[in-house]
């Protein structure tokens, strides 16, 4: 079976690296595009840790090479089921590679106290008040995307908006030299206004951003 | 806040945002995966996504009862 990890430009030097299983990563290579996997006859347990390991190899890879992350866990059958895949996805893929080339994606974590007030607070009551209190929890929430969208606008060239635990959470593509002046901008956002928090993660490889899943905004 | 104790919660969140990203973004292959305990191999699965946040399994099953 082939673990596979990214793709990459077909003429991407290939890694001097060992994946999950010990084994040394190898380029299966296309006209356009190259896939990095490897090649193991074990299965996967899918732990976090698994997943982690998985994540630390992704990044390493990325510090070399601009890349598109595959999803994890992905295995195909052989050699040739990844060679199908590569001439299926290739042109599409080296397009993306190419318009994602010096990018990197940053998480926006962000909340407000308040705005935490009125979620806890969704519970109190029955009826209309759950129905009102809800819809003021969404349209808050509806704000602050809004508004950190356009605290970051002049840094980011996409943004997509995901599953926060609280308040809100948006991933930003941002071009590599950007990313301290983003981080700036959050910081002063946090400071302007005493009960909002955030906390800005990575530069990460762009999992959110590989051209197959919608993007919000710009 | 401590500023270790600020550091701290700043590489949760960053691990948290690390391995959600790799199990919930990332081009998706049709794929097979085998997974195992121990060793052995317990369940084969030829799915297009088999690990997840489960913030994306709850949207779906949503969606699945929504559109039954």
């Amino acid at each position: 079976m082939m673990l596979l990890y990214a793709v990459v430009p077909a003429d991407a030097t290939p890694p001097e690296k060992r994946g999950l299983h010990g084994h040394r990563l190898e380029t299966i290579r296309g006209v356009l595009a190259a896939v990095i996997v490897e090649e193991s006859s074990e299965g996967l347990r899918a732990t976090g840790d698994e997943s982690r390991a998985f994540a630390e190899i992704i990044c390493d890879l990325a510090t070399t090479t601009s890349m598109l992350p595959i999803r994890f866990p992905t295995m195909l059958p052989s050699r040739s089921a990844v060679l199908a895949e590569l001439q299926a996805n290739e042109a599409a893929w080296r397009r993306r590679l190419t318009e994602l080339d010096g990018l990197a994606e940053v998480v926006i974590h962000a909340h407000e106290a308040e705005a935490d007030h009125e979620l806890s607070s969704v519970t109190d009551g029955s009826g209309t008040t759950y129905l009102l209190n809800r819809a003021t929890a969404i349209h808050r929430r509806e704000a602050s995307v809004a508004e950190i969208s356009e605290l970051v606008r002049a840094w980011t060239r996409e943004i997509k908006v995901l599953h926060p635990q609280q308040g809100v959470r948006l991933a930003c593509l941002v071009a590599d030299a950007d990313v301290p002046q983003l981080r700036d901008a959050v910081t002063t956002w946090q400071e302007a206004r005493s009960g909002r928090q955030a906390v800005v993660s990575g530069p990460w490889p762009v999992f959110s951003f590989v051209g197959d899943q919608e993007t919000v905004s710009r | 806040m401590s500023d270790a104790a600020e550091r701290w919660s700043d590489d949760q969140v960053a691990l948290v945002d690390l391995i959600d990203r790799v199990i919930g973004g990332g081009v998706v292959i049709t794929g097979d995966v085998v997974l195992g305990v121990a060793g052995v191999d317990l369940v084969y699965l030829g799915l297009r996504l088999v690990l997840a946040p489960a913030h994306d399994v709850e949207q779906s099953v949503a969606l699945g009862r929504r559109s039954a």
